[in-house]
């Protein structure tokens, strides 16, 4: 599956050397990476991932009253919470036959643009460029930190940071000026959010039929001042990330094997337009091409499609590695989806959870992750689907489909352009973004910081709209309903790292099934019963080692890097051990950077 | 649940969901029983005060009336 090419002239003996890292944690389970790395050719020669956390969401929501949903989702996740509340309230929408007055819809447009601005932030800057700042580039590659302290910055005029080692520093935890600034910017950014949902990260104002946000004009002032506020932040930081990405592909030549993966992604899309939503499955294609993140599938680099109904038909819940008894004997819930189309046994909609606990064996069960494939009709293949930590895919799709047409970013041509108007000290500035020639980690990272800018300009969108409604008087942000006795629903929505559904079936006015599926389980997946491997094993498995460490102090950087590209949550934990079971590090926090590896 | 024992659940999953004869917020007709909420998604003084709400309301009738807060 991997698209590297082995380099396989002039290979030395194998040296091969086990290495874990686990948990590297997030919010959702804990994720272990498990690698066999030959130290002698400098490659990572085998890598399997595995959770070893049952969280059971699927198991006790059933018998519940669906109207709770939202609220009890929220809480699978400590940081995209509310990614899940919205999703949940699509499904749920969809199921009780109404939709969000229009002033609802933007003001959840509002908020989850909020989310994005926040969370990528916070990753990209917080977590992410550990892996890349000074401390840690002169423990693993002083020689790449050396040519960065001669390196000038193209864009410095933008960002202000002289040299690429300059850079560096500003990354470095705690003391550099962007960690710092990255704080100060995700603070302001979730009082936007809590401006529009009420609560981080568990909304407090939002249900099905609509949000409980009063929409005075104060509201959307408040937000505005808070979102000019940022985009000195903003723009700075896409110049930056172009700048040490740029350079890290000129320092190290072959860099982009790392993280490096067949072009296999989803995107379910995100943001809502009220004028065409209705929420109806029969309408679902079209409400879902009007989406201001274009919902779609890229394989090797063309959009197969960008029907919502198609893909919800295609997706497939595979075990094989996981560790759970099959469920394709039970009766299944929906046989036909509304439109009369068959639905499969191994779709969320008739799935049925049963954990079967056991000893964790990387020759046969080892994850509590069960394996999410997309069927593809056309190739009659399982595709191990990846969402590029989020914004890789959305970006992709969105530029390949060049349905999005606002004021602050168009998608023409083949890319993303984002025009940020003047804001405090930099003037107004273009940005573009068209697909790279690689699914990689570098590329990964720097779509995170362009789809800020892309969440930016839309939410700028989103305030206009939503302020010529309150100009007209609008002030309705709830729709009554009831919940029918039998029913079924099913939401798409992007989780800030990526493609997140509900599907829901109602019996009884209860939940009878309901299966969120978040885009972790997509890009942390064990191997399926076709054996083919998940895409963080996947994008690891082959790939090159840049790190200059040998294996007494190895820190396993480049591996992490391709792991974290995908946006695994928080990575703040690290157990790593060599070999026979010898611990090297008992803990290991990257926060902390070389002094702590 | 497969081969995981579990004991008798205490309470029904959706005891805490809703208590019979409370009025549900989601129930048909709640919004037209709002005070103050216009059936064409506007609203007036109303939807926020009970105390003389008629003079909270804007002087001139073209212009938007947005309750305060």
């Amino acid at each position: 599956m991997t698209a590297t090419e082995q380099m396989r002239a002039a290979e030395k003996p194998g040296q091969i050397v086990e290495m874990a890292w686990d948990p590297i944690t997030r919010i959702i389970g804990n994720l272990g990476i498990y690698t066999k790395i030959d130290f002698a050719n400098r490659r990572v020669t085998e890598c399997h991932s595995t959770s070893s956390l049952f969280r059971g969401y699927s198991v006790f929501m059933k018998g519940k009253d669906p109207r709770d949903a939202g609220f009890i989702t929220s809480r699978i996740c400590g940081i995209c919470g509310d990614n899940h509340t919205t999703c949940s309230v699509y499904a749920q929408n969809m199921a009780y036959g109404i939709a969000n007055p229009p002033m609802a819809e933007w003001i959840i447009n509002l908020g989850e643009a909020a989310e994005y601005l926040f969370d990528h932030t916070i990753f990209q800057d917080n977590l992410v460029f550990v892996d890349f700042c000074e401390a840690m580039v002169k423990a693993t590659n002083p020689g790449v930190l050396a040519r960065a302290e001669a390196t000038a910055s193209p864009r410095a005029g933008v960002h202000g940071l002289r040299t690429i080692a300059d850079i560096m520093r500003a990354l470095n935890p705690f003391e550099g000026q962007v960690y710092n600034e990255a704080l100060r910017v995700s603070r302001i950014t979730r009082e936007m959010f809590c401006l529009m949902e009420g609560r981080h990260v568990h909304p407090s104002t939002l249900y099905p039929g609509g949000v409980g946000t009063m929409p005075e004009p104060s509201v959307f002032t408040d937000y505005l001042t808070r979102l000019m506020e940022i985009l000195d932040f903003v723009k700075k930081a896409v110049a930056l990330n172009d700048d040490l990405f740029d350079f890290w592909y000129d320092a190290l030549p072959g860099y982009e094997e790392v993280g490096r993966r067949r072009v296999l992604l989803g995107c379910w899309g995100a943001f809502q337009d009220p004028s065409v939503v209705d929420y109806r499955y029969e309408h679902m294609t079209d409400w879902g091409r009007a989406m201001f993140v274009t919902p779609g599938i890229v394989v090797d680099g063309k959009l197969l499609t960008t029907d919502l109904v198609k893909i919800n038909l295609g997706i497939r819940i595979l075990l094989g590695s996981s560790f759970y008894k099959d469920w394709v004997n039970e009766e299944p819930f929906v046989e036909r989806d509304p439109l009369g189309n068959p639905v499969d046994m191994r779709h969320p909609w008739n799935q049925t959870t049963f954990p079967e606990p056991q000893k964790r064996d990387f020759g046969e069960k080892y994850s509590w992750v069960m394996s999410p494939r997309w069927f593809d009709e056309g190739s009659g293949e399982h595709l191990a689907l990846d969402t590029g930590g989020g914004p890789f895919a959305r970006l992709y799709v969105t530029a390949l489909a060049g349905l999005v047409d606002t004021p602050y970013v168009t998608a023409r041509d083949g890319a993303v352009k984002i025009s940020l108007p003047r804001s405090r000290t930099l003037p107004a500035m273009d940005l573009k973004w068209s697909p790279p020639a690689w699914s990689n980690a570098i590329e990964r990272d720097r779509a995170r910081v362009y789809f800020v800018a892309y969440a930016a300009g839309m939410a700028l969108h989103f305030l206009e709209r939503a302020m010529t409604r309150v100009r007209s008087g609008d002030t309705r942000t709830f729709t009554d309903f009831e919940v029918p006795d039998e029913t079924i629903g099913c939401g798409f929505h992007e989780a800030v790292r990526g493609v997140l559904s509900h599907h829901m079936v109602v019996r009884d006015g209860k939940i009878a099934n309901y299966h969120p599926y978040p885009p972790t389980p997509w890009n942390g997946s064990p191997r399926d019963s076709f054996g083919t491997p998940g895409p963080y094993e996947d994008a690891v498995q082959n790939m090159p080692i840049f790190e200059e460490n040998g294996p007494e102090s190895f820190k396993g950087v480049d591996v992490m890097r391709a792991v974290r590209s995908f946006d695994p949550c928080l990575p703040c934990g690290v157990h790593m051990y060599l070999g026979g079971g010898r611990t090297l590090r008992t803990v290991h926090s990257p926060m902390f950077g070389a002094s702590h590896g | 649940m497969a081969p995981i024992r579990v004991g008798e659940p205490d309470v029904r999953p959706d005891a805490t969901a809703h208590v019979r004869g409370v009025r549900e917020g989601n129930a048909l007709g709640s919004y037209e029983m709002e005070p103050g909420h216009h059936l064409d998604g506007t609203a007036d003084a109303r939807r926020s005060t009970g105390i003389r709400p008629g003079e909270r309301n804007p002087i001139s009738p073209s212009m938007p009336n947005l309750p305060p807060g």
